[in-house]
Order: C-alpha cells, then sequence, then structure tokens
C-alpha cells in the first residue's frame, strides 16, 4: 500500500488531484481503520494529512468560526472560541464515543465519512454550517446538508479536498443524542435546535437515516412562539410525521420516529423553557 | 509498589505464543446456514500455500466433549453459518486470510432451522440422525438424546407430584420467558499454535480454560496416548466460558500435521461470533402457591438452543434445570430441561452456564406470582426461601446456605421495604461441576516455592489466589510463591478451569500439599474431589457438593416517552464465605455485574437467515464505564465458612432484578434484553388486560 504524507495543503492538493480514489484520504482514522480492519475497503494507497498544519487551524473571522479539516473532536470541545461563542458544538462533539477515539477523530473526517450515525453533522447544520471544499477548479462552499448525499457518500469529487468547515455566528443553540444501548454506542435518534441571531429558527434531525433531515417550513415561526408548548408540540409532530426513518441494531423505524417527535419537543423545551 | 504484571505488559499470553518455524493458519468458512458441499475450488492458490481439505481429516472421528458430532472440518454437510470447510496454512497471516478468500465453494442448500421450538417441531429437519455420546470424562451425568429429534439431551427433575401440587395451589402464574444468543467478548480471540514433534507426540500452546480436556479429546482424536499429547495454557486475555473445550485446537492441530511444521491460528473479530455463544433459551414456567403465599407447585420446561454442534450444552441444559427451582421450598417441582440442536453457530459454556438463562425466568415468574396474590414480593421470598437443613427439589439436604441475609441485605440496599416501587428483587443459586478432581503440587525452588497445577489464568486472577493462599499456609511473602503456566506435562490432573470451582477446589487441595510439603521439606502433593451426581431421568441425587450464592436488587426509574431506563443503583450481595483475595473477588462482583448488565438491557447477537449480522463491538454493543457507574456490590463472609467460588455469582440475578424493578411500574418484559424499545411496546401494553405478553409462538410440546 502507498502512504502518501504531504507536509503542506499545496501538496496535499496536488496528491490529491494525482491519485484521486487510489489514494483514500487518511484524517483521524478512526473510521477508516474499522472499515479496513473488518475488509469493507481495501485502498491502494492512503492521503495523509496529519502533517499538514494549514488544516488544524481554528479562527475566528468577521464572527465566522473557522475550523480546519483536521481540527479534532477534543479540540472542538476545548477550544476556548468555541466555547464562548457556539456552547453547543462542544457538547455535540463531546458526544462521540470515547476520550481515546475523539482526540484522534476531526471534523472534516467525521463529515467526509458520511455515516449516518453520527454526532457532528446535524449539529452543524442547524447551526447553518458550511463546507469548504477546495480542488484544481478552485474552491467551493455547500452546506451541511448537501454536503453529506446518502450512506457514506458526499459531494466531494474526487479531486477535491474538504479543507474548512465555516459557521456563522450562533444563537441559541441545543443538541440531543438520543442512545438505546451503551452510553458510548452511536447515536439512534439526534436532534440539533437553534434560533439563529437572525431569530430563524432551525431543527436538524440525525441518525435516522442515510441523510440529515430538516422541515424549515415546519420551523417558520417567530423564536418568541416557542415558549408555547402548543407551538413547541406541533413542531414536534410535525417532524414525528414527516421523518423517514431506518430500522436498524438501535431502534426500529417505528421507534426512531416516535423518539423524534419526543427529542425534537424536548430540544424546543431546552432552547427556549 | 507491586505493579500487577498485566499493568506492566508482562505477561505472556497465549496470543503471544509462537513456535519456530510456524506456518499461520486461516479457515475457510461456510456462507450457508444448512447445506451440502459440492465443491471446493483452490486453484487460484499460490504455492506457498498449503490446504487441508476434507479428505485430509477423513480419518479423524468426529468429537465433542459430551456429544461426539463435530468434524474437525466439515465434510459433505455443513450445518451453520461460519462452520470452516477447509484451512489454509501461509508463510503470514495476511497471506493466509486472503488465501481463505481465494478458495471458491459451492454449496447445495438445504432447509435450515434457527429457533429452538421449531427444531423440536415435527418437520425440523433432523441435523444428526445418530447423536453418540462422547467418551470424554465431561460426559460424565448420563447424557440421554432423544432418539429421531433434535434434542441431543434430556434432563428431568421428578419431585413429589405436580398436578396434586397445582390442585392445592390458591393461585398460578403462568409465562414463557426468553433469552437470546451473547458473545463472550473476551479482548483476546480464540488462538493455538500446535505442531507434531520428530518423535509423533503431539504439543499445543493454546488459550483454554480446560487443558486436560484438550489433552484427552486431541489424543482420542489423533489415535494417540494421552502422554504423547502435551497442552499447555498460557494466560488468556478473557474468556468466560468461550475457551473451554475443543475449539480451534483440532484444525490448528490437522494443519501442523498435514503441512509437517507448526501452525499458528488466530481467529478475528468476526470469527469470534461463530466460534461460540450464549445458549438463546425458551423457559416456560408455571408456579402455584396457596392464598398464604405458600409455594406448592412449580413445573418448568427449559430449550436451551445448543446451536449445530452440542458442545456442553447438555450440561448447560442440565444445570438450568436444576437452577430452575430456584432457592426456595417446593415441595412438588416438575422440570424438563432440553438441549436442542439448530442450524445457529454452537453455543456452550457462558459466565452463569445456564443459571441467567433459568432466573430469568424463575425469579420474573416469582414477582408475576407475587402481583397475583398482591403480596410483596420480599415477603413471597422470605416466606419460602430455602434454608439449612430444608430438602431441595433434588432430594438434597441444604447446608451452608446464604440465601435469607442475601435477601436482607439486597433490599435493605435499596430500601426495598419502605419504597418498593421502581424496585426489584432476585435471588439465584448455582451448582458448582459435581462430582469434580483438583490435585497440586507446590515444591521448593530457591528461597520460595514453585506451584504445579492446572487451574489456567484469565483475567479472574486465580494465580494471584493460588499464591497468597500458599504464601498464608506456607508463611512467606506471595511474591516468594511461583505459579507458572499449566503445561500437562509438569502439572497434576484437575477437572478443568470452570463452574468458579478453582479456588474453592484448587484452594483446599493446595492446603494439603502446603501440609504435605512442611512434612516433606521439599515438596507437597495434594488432592481432593467431590462427589454426588444427578438421576437424569428423575433430578435426584446430589447437584452441587457446594452452592454459589447471590442475591441482586435494582431501583430504576423509565422514561415513559422513550423506555430508557434510568438506573439509581443496582446492588449484589454474594456469599463468599471467607474471601481470599479481596480485590479479585470484588472485581470479580463487578465484572459480572457488568456483563449482566449488558446481558439486561442490550447484549444479543442478531441473526439473518442463521448469519450473524451484528459481528463487531459497534453493533454488538457492550457496557462501558459510563454505564456501570450506578453498580454496587458486597461479599457476605461467615466465621468458619469454607471458601466460596464467586467468578460467576453475580451476573444471573442482574436481568431478573431489573425485569422486577420495570414490573414494579407495570412494565412487564419476558424477553431480554430490555431495550428501550421493548420497554416502549410494554408499556403501551400496561394495565391493559394483557400487559404480559402473549406467547407468539406454537404451543410448545411437553415431553
Amino acid at each position: 500500500m502507498n502512504w502518501y504524507v504531504p507536509s503542506d495543503l499545496e501538496e496535499a492538493l496536488l496528491l490529491r488531484e494525482t491519485y484521486g480514489e487510489d489514494a483514500t484520504v487518511h484524517a483521524g482514522g478512526t473510521f477508516l481503520g474499522i472499515l479496513m480492519n473488518q475488509g469493507l475497503i481495501a485502498p491502494a494507497g492512503l492521503l495523509s494529512l496529519g502533517k499538514v498544519a494549514e488544516l488544524r487551524n481554528v479562527a475566528v473571522v468577521d464572527g465566522e468560526l473557522r475550523l480546519g479539516a483536521m481540527v479534532t473532536h477534543r479540540e472542538v470541545e476545548r477550544h476556548p472560541q468555541v466555547r464562548a461563542g457556539w456552547p453547543m458544538l462542544p457538547r455535540a462533539f463531546h458526544a462521540v464515543a470515547s476520550p481515546r477515539v475523539r482526540t484522534v477523530a476531526t471534523i472534516g473526517g467525521v463529515l467526509a465519512d458520511a455515516d449516518y450515525a453520527s454526532d457532528p453533522p446535524a449539529a452543524l447544520s442547524a447551526l447553518g454550517a458550511r463546507a469548504v471544499l477546495r480542488g484544481p477548479r478552485g474552491e467551493r462552499t455547500v452546506s451541511i446538508e448537501d454536503l453529506i448525499l446518502g450512506y457514506y457518500t458526499t459531494c466531494i469529487e474526487p479531486d477535491e479536498l474538504l479543507v474548512e468547515v465555516g459557521v456563522p455566528a450562533a444563537g441559541d443553540a441545543v443538541y440531543r443524542k438520543f442512545t438505546t444501548r451503551s452510553s458510548e454506542d452511536r447515536p439512534c435518534v439526534t436532534v440539533a435546535a437553534a434560533v439563529a441571531p437572525d431569530r430563524r429558527v432551525s431543527v436538524v434531525v440525525g441518525a435516522c437515516s442515510e441523510r440529515l433531515q430538516r422541515f424549515d417550513d415546519l420551523c417558520a415561526v417567530d423564536a418568541a412562539e416557542l415558549r408555547d408548548g402548543g407551538c413547541r408540540a406541533e413542531i414536534a409532530e410535525g417532524y414525528g410525521a414527516r421523518i423517514r426513518a431506518i430500522s436498524d441494531v438501535r431502534g426500529s423505524a417505528g421507534y426512531r420516529r416516535r423518539v423524534c417527535a419526543v427529542e425534537v419537543r424536548r430540544a424546543l423545551e431546552e432552547l427556549s423553557p | 509498589v507491586t505493579v500487577d504484571p498485566r499493568a506492566r505488559g508482562a505477561v505472556r499470553y497465549s496470543v503471544d505464543a509462537d513456535m519456530p518455524g510456524e506456518l499461520h493458519g486461516a479457515l475457510v468458512r461456510s456462507t450457508v446456514a444448512h447445506g451440502v458441499v459440492r465443491s471446493i475450488d483452490v486453484s487460484a492458490l499460490h504455492r506457498d500455500v498449503a490446504v487441508l481439505l476434507p479428505e485430509d481429516v477423513a480419518d479423524l472421528p468426529p468429537y465433542g466433549c459430551q456429544i461426539a458430532d463435530q468434524p474437525v472440518l466439515a465434510g459433505e454437510r455443513v450445518r451453520f453459518v461460519g462452520e470452516p470447510v477447509a484451512a489454509l496454512a501461509a508463510p503470514t497471516a495476511a497471506a493466509a486470510r486472503a488465501a481463505a478468500q481465494a478458495v471458491v465453494v459451492e454449496y447445495e442448500e438445504l432447509p435450515a432451522v434457527l429457533d429452538v421450538l421449531e427444531a423440536v417441531g415435527e418437520d425440523a429437519p433432523l441435523l444428526h440422525p445418530n447423536v453418540a455420546v462422547s467418551a470424554s470424562d465431561a460426559a460424565y451425568f448420563g447424557i440421554r438424546p432423544v432418539a429421531g429429534t433434535n434434542i441431543c439431551h434430556r434432563f428431568r427433575i421428578r419431585h413429589g407430584d405436580v398436578e396434586a401440587g397445582f390442585a392445592e395451589a390458591d393461585v398460578v402464574a403462568e409465562a414463557t420467558y426468553r433469552t437470546p444468543s451473547a458473545a463472550h467478548a473476551a479482548m483476546e480471540p480464540h488462538t493455538s499454535v500446535a505442531r507434531f514433534t520428530d518423535a509423533g507426540r503431539l504439543e499445543v500452546i493454546t488459550g483454554t480454560q480446560t487443558p486436560f480436556n484438550v489433552r484427552m479429546e486431541l489424543a482420542a482424536l489423533f489415535g494417540l496416548d494421552e502422554e504423547d499429547v502435551r497442552v499447555v495454557a498460557p494466560a488468556m486475555g478473557g474468556s468466560f466460558g468461550a475457551k473451554t473445550f475443543m475449539r480451534q485446537e483440532p484444525v490448528v492441530a490437522a494443519l501442523a500435521r498435514k503441512v509437517g511444521r507448526p501452525v499458528k491460528l488466530v481467529l478475528d473479530r468476526g470469527e469470534e461470533f461463530v466460534t461460540l455463544n450464549r445458549h438463546p433459551s425458551v423457559v416456560q414456567v408455571r408456579l402455584g402457591a396457596t392464598g398464604d403465599g405458600d409455594l406448592v407447585a412449580k413445573a418448568v420446561s427449559c430449550w436451551a438452543d445448543t446451536g449445530a454442534y452440542a458442545d456442553c450444552g447438555p450440561g448447560v441444559a442440565q444445570k438450568m434445570g436444576f437452577a430452575a427451582p430456584g432457592p426456595y421450598r417446593i415441595p412438588n417441582c416438575w422440570v424438563d430441561a432440553h438441549a436442542v440442536y439448530t442450524n445457529a453457530p454452537p453455543n456452550g459454556a457462558f459466565r452463569g452456564y445456564g443459571q441467567m438463562q433459568s432466573i430469568w425466568a424463575s425469579e420474573r415468574a416469582m414477582d408475576a406470582l407475587a402481583a397475583k396474590l398482591d403480596m410483596s414480593p420480599l415477603r413471597l421470598r422470605r416466606r419460602n426461601v430455602i434454608g439449612d437443613g430444608d430438602g431441595y427439589a433434588t432430594g438434597e439436604t441444604m447446608h451452608d446456605t446464604c440465601f435469607e441475609e442475601l435477601l436482607e441485605r439486597v433490599a435493605a440496599a435499596v430500601d426495598y421495604e419502605r419504597e418498593p416501587r421502581g424496585k426489584g428483587l432476585a435471588l439465584m443459586m448455582k451448582g458448582m461441576q459435581t462430582p469434580s478432581r483438583a490435585a497440586i503440587a507446590i515444591e521448593r525452588e530457591g528461597d520460595g516455592y514453585v506451584v504445579r497445577c492446572a487451574t489456567t489464568e484469565m483475567g479472574q486472577g486465580a494465580r494471584r489466589s493460588l499464591a497468597l493462599l500458599a504464601a498464608e499456609q506456607l508463611d512467606c511473602a506471595p511474591e516468594q510463591v511461583r505459579v507458572p503456566d499449566p503445561d500437562t506435562d509438569r502439572v497434576p490432573y484437575d477437572t478443568r478451569t470452570t463452574s468458579s470451582r478453582s479456588t474453592y477446589m484448587m484452594g483446599r487441595a493446595l492446603v494439603m500439599a502446603c501440609q504435605a510439603l512442611r512434612e516433606d521439606g521439599q515438596r507437597g502433593f495434594g488432592s481432593i474431589s467431590n462427589d454426588g451426581g444427578l438421576d437424569p431421568d428423575t433430578g435426584q441425587g446430589v447437584a452441587s457438593t457446594h452452592w454459589h450464592q447471590a442475591a441482586a436488587a435494582a431501583w430504576l426509574d423509565v422514561d415513559d416517552e422513550t423506555g430508557v431506563l434510568d438506573l439509581h443503583r443496582l446492588h449484589c450481595a454474594v456469599y463468599a464465605g471467607r474471601v481470599v483475595n479481596e480485590p479479585g473477588a470484588a472485581l470479580q462482583n463487578e465484572g459480572s455485574m457488568s456483563m449482566g448488565l449488558g446481558t439486561a438491557l442490550f447484549e444479543a447477537i442478531d441473526f439473518n437467515e442463521g448469519q450473524v449480522t451484528n459481528a463487531n463491538l459497534s453493533d454488538y454493543n457492550l457496557p462501558t464505564a459510563e454505564d456501570v457507574a450506578a453498580l454496587t456490590h458486597e461479599l457476605v463472609e461467615r466465621e468458619g465458612a469454607a471458601v466460596h467460588g464467586l467468578g460467576e455469582t453475580a451476573l444471573p440475578p442482574v436481568p431478573p432484578a431489573i425485569g422486577n424493578a420495570l414490573a414494579s411500574h407495570g412494565i412487564e418484559l419476558d424477553e431480554l434484553p430490555m431495550v428501550p424499545e421493548r420497554i416502549l411496546e410494554a408499556i403501551d401494553r400496561r394495565g391493559g388486560a394483557d400487559a404480559t405478553p402473549r406467547d407468539r409462538r406454537a404451543e410448545v410440546p411437553r415431553t
């Protein structure tokens, strides 16, 4: 197996362009390692981003949080600026697996893996985050919902790298992870709810099917209305009725829909007590 | 400061063992649950890969510790998904595994049976037309196959007149309880390395709890004298019953014979899920009492799904059966326990050895009966709990009992009497291997001693306990006592390191050996046996010379909207008699309770047409540190009491204690694991006419 270890972003992009799908991108390796150990994939090469310092930056630019693709879950959890301005993100990233995993797992990795049973995607989506993709045709940005297209499938082209995640200034936001087995289990249902600074309400449900789900028409209320139990219940029931859900080891489709309604209501209660 | 050798990385585990010049093995496994092998195409293999095919092992008879039913490689017939059909040896493990992928096997599928009750139905395919009881010493208890059926052992207890008993009963509770298959999930997988020496001896280094059973069975398999088989059993990175009797040893030895070189095989995690699992079970209980709450009759049918090969399933079914009465005085008690073949991977010994399945049913039934009597579950147990001098359903007179005290302790731990709501209790009794033998030798070595015995180390701290006991007897430091890996060439015979018997049996033999050494000056030998056994047709006799005893109490709340359970406390009290190694004993309790918690709440192997669908530790979930925060336990000692084994004792009472706590909220569950979805379904049923789920399967035959 070929192991490519670029030392800067320019070299990384060049290697990506050269090898494309012949060199699977390796970030933290927590997910890739499982797939390889189980024999589900056998990459001809690996493109490791471990030495690309530019991808490890955390900065706030014009009120937007910029997280390099190689920023670890643990860094998101602990970074003072993230904690101060986007406190829901540390809570969502803290919900992932165990400290040993979070110390190496990256934000770019968890988005590019597009595993439906993950915590960060819904949280980032509810905050209106965008993923920055760079390749030979330049740079483009996509929303998190548009990034993840299906099971383990993203819109990232074989010559592109996910280099950064931008999160706009946030208002109040909550993240709820619902598990049915051990405390380190992957989620059965996740709900992220946020009130943006412009008072727009977002509710994003993850882990129920191959893509994130949000029903903005149900959330087209003034944030102040969320203080009303009837309004919250209406949104919650709407999500429960419309959500598409799969059955897996963590719960059946019917159970997920039922829990989804409960968890959306609880998220809104937490958001606006 | 003494640092645990495990923490220092100083332990050489079974997987670390190598032999010079070894090749690495891999197995080609069946992809169908039941079928005929039409062809095995090995033409794609590289020439440095050696292959072992069914014709290479045609001279080897079927083996098995209780029923001689298992071939080294499936010949014409495969009976479960994952059954080895061919084996390969290559210079590296990776090359062997890659080669296994290149072998093409064609099957003609046959109808498979994947449910224990369907397997005893009239139309079920017969998996083993001729069931031959094994010559191994593990087949000691009168195995009763039922000819022309998939039942490979039937055990009965006939105590009193059960129908007359039910006629006396004012109240009868009746229900069917189920448990699924589960994985032992030891950190270290199954592993062996084997060679035939120039002198024709077979030498095997293997992770096993049963070195002498492996020696005996390998000798029989290869037509050798037992003295010409040497089994060395290094420390295991966990076992929990998974490494009892023969697992991968026969195929590794057969590969070594074929290639004329040592061969090592290490299974991967996925293979662990098709190697040996816990028996899924169906247990039907009928329990009757007078209006005052005196138990008068109990009838139990146990159905243990032993998978495609019996392994020790007959023994597990028998222990399920003789635990089924529970630690209560019941004048009329009939039990029918069965080990049944299906097309699942083999099921065998698993921490608790059938007691968990049996006690899940009988302790849930106690609370169902209490509800019908409108009596506190604590009072019902107090009124009927067995004590010293009472007769058990096997006819034996109980001695050294502690059930009443254990019950009171766990009830007090959750303040049960003040507020029983949200709380559940369970009692459990478990027999120890009876009859069995243990022997041990101890010799002077430098300024200390060396202990020679077959007790294996699997993380339970057996070596530490032996060193502590010897040091106490010989008035020296535990560090002066060396306990090397068991080696059948060098240690005296011992039945096996199972059944939580080692500290009790080997400990007493060691005391004798130390006394002999003090007299001799250089060396001492001690041996001990316990005698007894049951008539398999009546269940009368001595089930156990020594009962393992425990109680558990759970206190919890439930989220009525999601079915998620909030465990405030789970407490176990275990009768230890006398504690030898306090930290080791505490760890055994904690480990048993953690496994009990996983069993209760989320562990189950899932199958699709006989194939395991969650053969990894992400989809098969185990408890983690945060899950066990509410667990507490205590070891109950008594002045002058004997040492009691406690390796498994705290596991079985955990699921029914939690189930009974749910029942106190009106949430009735009859099947494990109690995942939130099942709890929510039970909440939906709550208070209805049918709060207890109806048996969803066919009416069960009674033999």
